[in-house]
């Protein structure tokens, strides 16, 4: 999709150029999973991602995947040689399978950014707050105990697995950065743009105004290239299909 | 795991509060490895005190927050209000060893508490079975047993002083709570009372777990705001309270057999 296409490129800027770890999706690489409502106690926790005021980014993206091809990528160390809370980001990228975004469906992009919270590892109590586009996570010292240690890229490999299983995806990259030199603030702002165009997509299908002066979207719509004309062009085949 | 819910219920000013924090105390003493969940149902917030927490967030303060965030506009989806929801949630639970402690809060807009009772059921449905034992403080009268906030209650504790007033309360609570099958176990409490009160004369009430007279240590702790985690061994609501429990607890393990 082209609406992500500047943000995903501001991302990769902010990355240096090699990840530290990688790995392709592999389904035998998946944590094992855990109780949906299970809650990681304070006493049985080693630290937590994002945890103590540390910054925490938690960002879904429609683009294109490089190669097409199933990837999580962490930059920074993994969890067995973390020792107390850090700042955590957590970007996930979808390619689907129809790129094309006047045949795209509002629902589809909802029900694949919300894979994310049926996703409950072992030892590995996630938290998101969609409104702040925060992730915090708390990780078990019994995680990092076991042989092998519980790492992101066993986190990655389930998410990509819960993503996969959705009819419209083609590709999933999802990276983990837990490097505190890179710029989460830059990121945080990142994501909160990302969460805006999200947002604006999900306006286009569901109002039918085409004031923009009036329009508390018109900023966004403003600044990616794309929006204002997905909206318009909906809103007619919306008017045809009624009359 | 195997999970095993209190709640306190009666007339206001009975001593509801105390008895919850004399439980709370109790099952932490006698089971360091156990999980205990405190739960401050009641409006006026006084479990935080007679435990010595203070809580950063209460669950009102979850639910005020994402009712303005689609006063707002923002996000409404049912699927992301929920992780916002447990997002917050783990910042309302103050954890201090085995013991945990969630308040309902006190909800700013007048008169009806039914959303945040509504909450407060969901949140004890979603997170009771991470402990072995939650003790829930209700809020005084009928309206959380009514609105099935205690729906999943197994041990219901009916707190009465002698008075007529407050052993009508809980004869109320009592039908209620077994017209909706709200409790496994129900047994009555008796506190503050003077010599010579005799529950045996008393019909139609569940089996009385304990008779409590005044508590002059305790009531010093109520005026000086202090926990009872200090309160002596040898006070009668520590004693009342250790003797209700003991029998709530045979009661459930002769029906495990």
């Amino acid at each position: 999709m082209k609406l992500y296409e500047d943000l995903i490129a501001a991302i990769r800027a902010l990355l240096p150029d090699t990840p530290d770890k990688a790995c392709g999706f592999d389904p035998a690489l998946c944590a094992e999973p855990g109780d949906k409502n299970a809650i990681l106690f304070r006493g049985d926790m080693a630290y937590e991602l994002g945890g103590s005021g540390k910054q925490s980014v938690n960002c879904t993206l429609f683009g294109a995947v490089p190669d097409a091809k199933d990837e999580v990528a962490l930059y920074g160390k993994d969890l067995c040689e973390l020792t107390q809370d850090t700042a955590f980001s957590h970007l996930t990228i979808v390619q689907l399978k129809d790129e094309d975004e006047e045949t795209l469906r509002y629902e589809t992009l909802k029900d694949i950014a919300f894979c994310q919270f049926r996703l409950y590892p072992k030892g590995y109590h996630i938290r998101i707050s969609p409104s702040a586009g925060k992730e915090q996570v708390r990780v078990a010292k019994a995680a990092l105990q076991q042989s092998p240690p519980l790492s992101l890229l066993n986190v990655g490999c389930s998410l990509i697995a819960l993503l996969k299983a959705q009819p419209d995806v083609a590709a999933v990259k999802t990276v983990f950065i837990t490097d505190p030199s890179v710029d989460h603030t830059a990121l945080t702002a990142l994501a909160r743009k990302a969460k805006q165009i999200t947002e604006a997509v999900q306006h286009t299908f569901e109002m039918n105004s085409l004031d923009c002066a009036s329009c508390k979207m018109k900023p966004i719509c403003d600044e990616v290239d794309g929006l204002r004309a997905l909206h318009f062009k909906k809103e007619e085949e919306r008017k045809k299909h009624d009359t | 795991m195997q999970t095993t819910i209190f709640a306190f219920c009666g007339k206001g000013g009975v001593g509801k509060t105390s008895l919850s924090a004399a439980f709370i105390r109790l099952l932490s003493e006698q089971y360091p490895q156990k999980r205990i969940l405190a739960v401050d149902a009641d409006p006026a917030v006084g479990l935080s005190t007679a435990l010595g927490i203070e809580p950063p967030m209460t669950l009102d303060d979850i639910r005020l927050r994402i009712a303005q965030s689609i006063d707002k506009g923002e996000t409404a989806d049912a699927v992301a209000l929920l992780s916002e929801a447990k997002f917050h949630l783990l910042d309302c639970i103050t954890e201090r060893g085995n013991l945990s402690f969630l308040a309902i809060g006190r909800p700013e807009a007048a008169g009806c508490y039914c959303k945040v009772n509504a909450y407060l059921k969901q949140v004890l449905e979603m997170i009771a079975g991470n402990y072995d034992f939650v003790v829930i403080d209700g809020e005084a009268g009928i309206e959380q047993i009514n609105r099935r906030v205690m729906e999943t209650v197994d041990c219901l504790v009916l707190v009465s002083d002698p008075s007529q007033k407050g052993i009508r309360v809980i004869s109320t609570i009592r039908d209620v709570a077994s017209r909706l099958a709200a409790a496994k176990h129900c047994g009555v409490i008796f506190n503050r009372t003077r010599d010579g009160f005799d529950p045996d004369g008393i019909e139609g009430l569940p089996p009385v777990l304990a008779v409590i007279g005044d508590d002059p240590e305790q009531a010093a702790h109520d005026m000086q705001g202090e926990s009872v985690f200090s309160l002596s061994a040898s006070s009668p609501l520590y004693g009342g309270a250790k003797k209700a429990l003991d029998a709530l607890l045979r009661e459930i393990n002769d029906e495990a057999v």
